[in-house]
């Protein structure tokens, strides 16, 4: 009993950093109709980001962890101005494509420049888990999740009752509308790629604390995009909720599904329970249901 | 575009796809000259020719699915992989003729699109394309976790060659004749298609479904026409495949394989058949490049070892489908076209 109990803290943990990771999905979204498909792009390069100031430029973790989301915004800001902003007016589709091209771009770079060799990655959260009774759970993912509920509640705080974010939810309407009335389309979409680098980034130190650092950690990205799609892709807040179910459900598959049935099914679960949600409610759990005109 | 004044006057005018006689003709010596390409060049080309005629009847697929239908698929590469799959089980299992098999792995894999194209009657928009994702991890987990006595797992399945009349096809150039028969049969399928009622419906659906629907298009249903067939053509391109390569293995089949098909559609240009084998040719020659010129710069940087030509491929075609999208975003098919109106219309603007 105390051993399930433990499955479902870890698994709602592990939701939460899906969630974190969905919310670099979201918050793009939110303020540029776009949905970036190179997320996880984005966290295998704050990784890499955060590797370099740490393990070699040697900085301390107190003033790398600042550089290093400084510097993933600055990423974030380059791919929307070299890629992004000169398609403002295109149609949605081919900016979706051009992060579709950017997955690969973006994938490709890492490999070219990194390397395809194994890195230690920095410990930024201390290894030894939380002793609670009998049960133990891991200490970067537990911070993690705490940093993942202040970030939603911060961003859908940000983008539901700030002037600012109001505006940046309007750009995601209609770039045309957003544009007449005054609204700088071009400096939300900027404004939402430097949030969703820096999210990628903090979701890239939680979900790498102390462990090894490859391009193949980029995966993460397509973990948390059936979070993404369940929750919806307007709603910050419901990513939480979202985050934990899949958390729990793909936890109590891999721990005792699949030794059952010896396969990995914990890996598409997510899939499953996304699919299984769509179909019931088309927008997911907590998204816009738009009105549509002609 | 014709010159102002000419038009068409009755409807099989209207919806011909040769229109004058040159045109014809070029038809002919290209085909022609496909045809004596065993003759004319070397294995090594024929080998291209042969990937590159594989790629095309996939390509043409999602060109139908995305260009056309305008529905985002990035699942093509598992589209063509239960295509290849059932053509290799059926195969080596049953030992069925390919005239039969690759039929078969085309109805496989159209079924297998159909269902997530089903789900368009529940999903739309964004939520949709990124079902096609989904098709993606399904595929993969099917393969490498069912029983490996039913798709060999991740030993995946060896392929006895395809066999006509005591026949067999295993050299180039025989293999080159299979491969062309079917993909003429399929491009002008396709070309078929998408001048048929179904084709206008997949445009009218592509420029606003909401539209169309009020117009008394079944939205959900066209869609689901759309990765029906879409996943059709992956399928019979899934066979050839594994008939060309005598081997199946769930690492042929990824995302990345289907991110090149979209490259393919996005450089020759969305909604134009011609446009996806431009796209196809143009493509698979920059593949062919870096896995030649990749080993031998892999020699001088050698961190990167084989990873190189992987790498190489994703930063191209990457950035192929990027500058695309920025700067010609209808593709070199609608270059073409407006070099080919202003020739005809000429000194006239319009």
């Amino acid at each position: 009993m105390v051993y399930f109990i433990n499955d479902i803290i870890t698994g709602a943990l592990i939701g939460l950093l899906y969630s974190l990771v969905a919310m670099g999905f979201v918050v793009i979204y939110r303020a540029s109709k776009v949905f970036n498909f190179a997320q996880g792009e984005l966290v295998i390069i704050g990784g890499f980001i955060v590797w370099f100031t740490t393990m070699q430029a040697g900085l301390s973790l107190w003033l790398s962890i600042p550089l290093s989301l400084v510097l993933a915004g600055l990423v974030g800001y380059a791919i929307e101005r070299i890629f992004l902003t000169k398609l403002i007016g295109e149609s949605v589709f081919s900016m979706v494509m051009v992060t579709v091209g950017l997955l690969i771009l973006l994938r490709g770079l890492v490999l070219l420049v990194f390397g395809p060799a194994v890195r230690p990655f920095p410990i930024i959260f201390p290894l030894k888990p939380l002793f609670l009774g009998d049960m133990l759970i891991p200490m970067n993912l537990l911070i993690g999740g705490i940093i993942t509920i202040v970030a939603a509640v911060g961003l859908s705080w940000f983008f539901n009752r700030t002037r600012s974010g109001l505006r940046m939810t309007a750009v995601a309407e209609d770039h045309v509308v957003a544009s007449s009335m005054g609204i700088s389309v071009k400096g939300s979409i900027a404004v939402a790629w430097v949030l969703g680098a820096i999210l990628s980034t903090i979701g890239a130190m939680i979900f790498l604390s102390g462990k090894s650092l490859t391009f193949l950690a980029s995966d993460i990205g397509f973990a948390a995009l059936p979070v993404a799609l369940f929750a919806g892709l307007e709603s910050i807040g419901g990513l939480i909720l979202a985050g934990i179910i899949i958390g729990i459900a793909q936890s109590l598959t891999t721990n005792y599904l699949d030794p059952l049935i010896g396969g990995s099914l914990g890996s598409v679960v997510p899939y499953i329970i996304m699919l299984a949600i769509l179909l019931i409610r088309p927008t997911g759990l907590f998204g816009w249901r738009t009105i549509e005109r002609v | 575009m014709d010159p102002s004044g000419v038009f068409p006057t009755s409807y099989r005018s209207d919806r011909r796809l040769i229109r004058t006689r040159w045109q014809f003709l070029a038809l002919v010596v290209f085909m022609a000259l496909l045809l004596l390409a065993p003759y004319l060049v070397s294995s090594r080309i024929i080998a291209i020719l042969n990937m590159m005629m594989i790629s095309a009847v996939i390509a043409v697929g999602l060109q139908i699915c995305t260009g056309y239908a305008g529905q985002i698929n990035l699942g093509q590469a598992a589209f063509m992989g239960v295509g290849a799959y059932t053509a290799s089980i059926l195969a080596s299992k049953t030992g069925l003729t390919f005239l039969l098999t690759i039929p078969l792995a085309g109805l496989s894999a159209a079924l297998f699109g159909f269902l997530f194209g089903l789900t368009a009657a529940r999903i739309k928009g964004f939520y949709l394309a990124l079902t096609t994702i989904a098709a993606q991890f399904l595929f993969h987990f099917a393969v490498l976790n069912l029983p490996s006595t039913w798709l060999g797992g991740s030993n995946g399945i060896t392929v006895p060659p395809a066999e006509l009349f005591g026949q067999r096809f295993v050299s180039e150039s025989s293999q080159f004749y299979l491969n062309f028969a079917v993909t003429a049969i399929m491009v002008a399928g396709a070309f078929g298609i998408v001048r048929s009622r179904f084709g206008r419906a997949f445009v009218a659906v592509r420029d606003d479904d909401v539209a169309a629907g009020i117009m008394g298009i079944n939205v959900a249903a066209t869609k689901a026409n759309a990765f029906l067939i879409g996943a059709f053509y992956a399928g019979v391109g899934g066979a050839l495949w594994a008939y060309l390569i005598r081997f199946v293995g769930v690492d042929q089949f990824t995302l990345f394989h289907s991110i090149f098909f979209v490259a393919m559609i996005i450089v020759g240009g969305m909604g134009s058949i011609v446009g996806a084998l431009i796209g196809v040719f143009i493509i698979r020659i920059i593949q062919e490049i870096i896995a030649t010129v990749g080993p031998n710069i892999a020699d001088s940087v050698s961190f990167l070892g084989g990873d190189i030509v992987f790498a190489g491929m994703n930063v191209v075609l990457g950035g192929v489908i990027a500058l695309f999208m920025i700067l010609e975003p209808k593709g070199l098919m609608h270059r073409w076209n407006i070099l080919k109106s202003s020739y005809r219309i000429w000194p006239f603007p319009y």
